[in-house]
């Protein structure tokens, strides 16, 4: 026996999930060309699940901006004291209308920033958010998926489950519920569900890529060190920011420190990107990845190779994002496809 | 490279600094000065450990950090050194400190010379400039586990005298009798009366022979490319090269992305490699 | 006159490459390309998907003699560019193309999903075969095309289309640049506190923009000077974007392209159009409009009358 959700009880379910945190749905933003973005749900605030998000939820375990701690210097008698105060985040959060490939990309973010401190360096302030999260997942069944979308170049496709709590399946007046989780089943057991022996619709599927043999061949000289090749396979790029942080699984990230006056201040990290030129400038004028073939080059290095030999992950869901959102029309299963062909 | 030890990076909060005090500062050459700190608490500086080649995350708070090696050896008890070439904002910053100024610290980070498995074999160390920094702590460390070595041999360059640093040091490893060490600047100069020559020609000069040797360099990026090629002349395997490297780092424990050749983050991987490591990785230097 | 592939054939005869467009085979819209053959030439296109504005390629190409398949408003980036010193008169040759306002491609994949199919011909706009009002599909920025003919012209495409003077927008007006008008200073600051809080500091604008071509040292960007925090906090994200505003004063040609590319939508060209306006008034020049102009800038001294239009 399944479990069934009215459309008009959705606001219902989200009042409830509020009670625990802070609920992040997709919205309408005004004046916006009509971009949808993960934001703070309230009462009356229409949520959007039939079009994809220009953001991803990455977001709500890795904000764009962070205070990491707080600093302040104190004079005594003994002289200057500095004291260090850690900001770890705490309260519940839902992330509610993620794709599977959205939730899929919390699981591949785990593998590095979710390790055991035990053995290896882990991430506190993303741990705190990760352990304390529900995420309720809209299934993309029929007819959603976009000519962008690339997830079933993976096995599980559209059907993934990692990282769900919760799948809603729209289908007609409302949403079947598939509890993947523990709190999942909990939160299907609300009373704003009905139980319905109605069948899960139909998944959608999507273009396929074809990484196999990537993790090697984007490390060898043949490859690597062909840099016509990338600056052929990444001319229409002008190098900006969107690819990376539209990108569920992009995580790379600046430190740095930020004044209030001049006793006091934090240490921050913000979202940095690979296709920025000052990303990896050294302080001599000397960059290793000076050009645009350069950071293209080690862009799909760490998603298709590096990542994978190192995590055991592909740092890529097949959301589609990079393609739907690139100003230019930089669409990376071009340039996926020219490497695998690559001789 | 070798196992990280962190006793001073708590694991569950790799990016929280501890708050630590300058009680020195030297100047080194007009652009070069050398920090000691202590971590204010005392307990963390009482049992701070490392191992040669290692780094830390030295700033200030406010301003941000750098990653600089300890030059300091892990003997050495009662302060950490970094030395410190003023480029940016964190080092011009960093050389505007006194004693009784705060750094923050986060060390040791990366990984370590793999000194104990030398053991047995003579140890030829080559450094340039302010690429002497990790090497002070190298050598020293071999100094302080002399016996556990065959030979140890350092030839130390500089561009002019007043570009030499650790002059402290040099002249009493000059003392030392059973060490080999030179130090050489790249031409004649009147206040300079030892010997002058390239570090790469002073090498082959003394030719040391690479039979068990292992050898260590850092320096210029130019000085450590001819210093491979005479190491290379001279006989010397890719896997009994070492070398420690240089990127720019943020976070220092793998995560924030910007290090990585390829598959291998210098902060994690590195510093330490040996020179087949490095052939190995994709060419991006 | 002459068609597209023939005028850029014979550009390529005294050039290295042309800039242009050919059809993505994926979407079926327009995505630039890059020709150095007539072989590869025949592949071009020009149509109401081609948004792009390549001349943000020319600073990074200026080893090369370059052509470029230009709108008339991408053509005043062209000539700016060279005022500006960053592309030679000489090394740069403009097919001007005619144009009868561009679709907002980003809109219609947004409502009808990425690679819906768009057909636009005739006056007649279908989506996945289906017809849409065309009017409603209009890039914001053309609406209120004041383009004039390129001022540098070394190949002229025939075609269907504008060269210069209002494309054919259907009548329809810019509410939003309306509304923005009538707006209060207060009123104003509301506005942009809350569109910047979306912004995620990701450049595109800056990017994407051929008259920001200091890019790899930009001020939005740098910690000396530290003008503006890392954060994307509307103030930061504000600020950050008020310094490129200033700094392209006097540069700006209102072609748009920070707003198409933002990926969240942050209506930036409002913010270009006011500078561009005050720009004028000030100094009575229009970027983009002469090629032997000496921009206001450079010549700025402190005892202009800036009221009394340079």
């Amino acid at each position: 026996m399944g479990r069934f959700i009215a459309s008009e009880n959705i606001p219902v379910l989200l009042t409830r999930l509020a009670t625990d945190g802070a609920v992040w749905a997709p919205a309408e933003l005004p004046d916006s060309g009509e971009s949808v973005v993960f934001a703070p749900w309230q009462p009356g605030r229409e949520v959007v699940l039939d079009r994809f998000t220009q953001m991803s939820p990455k977001e709500l375990v890795l904000p764009m901006s962070e205070r990491l701690l707080s600093f302040s210097y104190t004079l005594t008698m003994e002289g200057e004291e500095m004291e260090v105060e850690s900001a770890i985040p705490g309260g519940h959060t839902v992330i509610f209308g993620a794709r599977a490939c959205d939730a899929k990309a919390l699981v591949v973010l785990d593998a590095l920033f979710h390790q055991d401190p035990e053995t290896t360096w882990s991430d506190t302030q993303y741990r705190a958010r990760r352990d304390d999260m529900t995420v309720v997942t809209i299934a993309c069944v029929k007819g959603t998926a976009d000519a962008a979308c690339f997830c079933s170049s993976w096995e599980n496709g559209t059907a993934e489950k990692a990282g769900s709590d919760v799948i809603i399946y729209p289908v007609p007046g409302g949403f079947l519920a598939e509890a993947v989780t523990i709190r999942g089943t909990e939160v299907t057991g609300w009373d704003m569900f009905d139980d319905s022996d109605q069948p899960l619709p139909e998944l959608d599927t999507t273009d396929v890529v074809d990484f196999d043999g990537l993790v090697e061949k984007l490390v060898t000289p043949g490859v690597f060190s062909d840099l016509d090749f990338w600056g052929r396979e990444s001319h229409k790029c002008i190098s900006c920011g969107y690819c990376t942080y539209g990108c569920p699984t992009c995580y790379c990230f600046n430190i740095y420190d930020e004044m209030q006056g001049d006793r006091q201040g934090e240490r921050c990290r913000s979202w940095d990107a690979c296709m920025f030129y000052n990303y990896t400038v050294e302080t001599s004028g000397h960059n290793p990845r000076p050009t645009i073939a350069h950071r293209w080059r080690n862009r799909l290095g760490h998603k298709f190779s590096y990542y994978p030999a190192n995590q055991g992950e592909t740092l890529c869901t097949g959301c589609g994002r990079c393609i739907r959102g690139c100003p230019t029309g930089v669409d990376i299963r071009d340039i996926l496809r020219a490497a695998g062909e690559h001789e | 490279m070798s196992t990280i030890a962190r006793e001073g990076v708590k694991a569950t909060e790799p990016l929280r600094p501890e708050p630590a005090t300058v009680v020195d500062v030297i100047e080194e050459t007009p652009n070069i000065k050398s920090f000691r700190v202590v971590f204010d608490d005392p307990e963390l500086m009482q049992s701070f450990t490392f191992l040669p080649g290692q780094v830390g995350q030295l700033g200030i708070v406010g301003v941000g950090e750098s990653t600089f090696a300890i030059s300091s050896p892990p003997s050495e008890k009662e302060y950490l050194q970094f030395s410190v070439m003023k480029t940016g904002e964190v080092t011009s910053a960093l050389h505007e400190l006194t004693p009784g100024d705060k750094v923050s610290l986060r060390a040791p980070l990366g990984c370590a010379f793999p000194t104990d498995e030398w053991k047995g074999k003579k140890v030829l160390v080559v450094g340039g400039g302010i690429g002497m920094a990790p090497l002070r702590c190298l050598f020293m460390h071999l100094m302080d586990h002399q016996e556990d070595y065959q030979r140890l041999q350092l030839i130390y360059g500089a561009r002019t005298p007043r570009d030499i640093c650790f002059t402290n040091d040099c002249k009493l490893w000059g003392e030392v009798e059973e060490l080999d060490f030179i130090t050489t600047i790249d031409t004649e100069h009147p206040e300079w009366t030892g010997r002058t020559g390239l570090v790469p020609h002073v090498l082959e000069e003394e030719a040391p022979d690479p039979a068990n040797t292992i050898a260590v360099t850092c320096g210029p990026p130019i000085m450590i490319k001819y210093v491979l090629q005479s190491l290379e002349k001279l006989g010397f395997r890719d896997e009994q090269i070492f070398t420690t490297l240089e990127r720019r780092m943020k976070c220092g424990i793998g995560f924030c992305g910007r290090c990585n050749i390829g598959p291998k983050y210098v902060c994690v991987d590195g510093p330490v490699f040996t020179l087949k490591e490095l052939r190995e990785l994709p060419d991006e230097h | 006159m002459a068609d597209l592939i023939t005028a850029i054939k014979k550009v390529l005869e005294h050039t290295d490459l042309v800039l242009g467009w050919t059809t993505a085979t994926s979407t079926g819209v327009a995505a630039p390309a890059r020709f150095y053959t007539a072989d590869e030439a025949e592949a071009a296109v020009f149509d109401s998907t081609c948004v792009h504005n390549l001349a943000v390629h020319l600073p990074r190409l200026k080893d090369k003699d370059v052509g470029i398949v230009a709108k008339p408003c991408d053509a005043q980036s062209v000539v700016e560019l060279v005022v500006e010193r960053e592309v030679a008169r000489g090394k740069v040759k403009v097919i001007a193309a005619p144009c009868r306002a561009m679709l907002d491609v980003k809109l219609i994949w947004r409502r009808f999903g990425y690679g819906a199919r768009i057909e636009d011909e005739g006056g007649r706009l279908q989506v996945n075969g289906r017809e849409v009002p065309r009017e409603d599909f209009i890039l914001r920025k053309c609406l209120s095309c004041e383009s004039t003919d390129p001022v540098i012209v070394d190949e002229q495409v025939e075609g269907d289309g504008h060269t210069g003077g209002p494309p054919d927008v259907g009548g329809r007006t810019d509410d939003l640049k309306e509304r923005f008008a009538a707006m209060s200073v207060d009123e104003r600051r509301a506005f942009w506190a809350e569109q910047f809080s979306r912004c995620i500091r990701c450049y595109a604008c800056r990017d994407v923009c051929p008259m920001c071509f200091c890019r790899d040292v930009c001020l939005m960007q740098t910690r000396v000077p530290h003008w503006t925090g890392g954060s994307v906090e509307s103030r930061d994200s504000e600020m950050a974007q008020m310094i490129r505003v200033s700094h392209l004063a006097g540069r700006c040609t209102g072609c748009g392209e920070c707003e198409r590319a933002c990926p969240v939508g942050i209506p930036l060209l409002l913010l270009m159009n006011e500078q561009y306006r005050l720009i004028e008034e000030m100094f009575d020049y229009r970027p983009g409009s002469d090629i032997e102009a000496r921009p206001p800038m450079q010549t700025f001294s402190i005892e202009t009358d800036l009221w009394e239009g340079g």
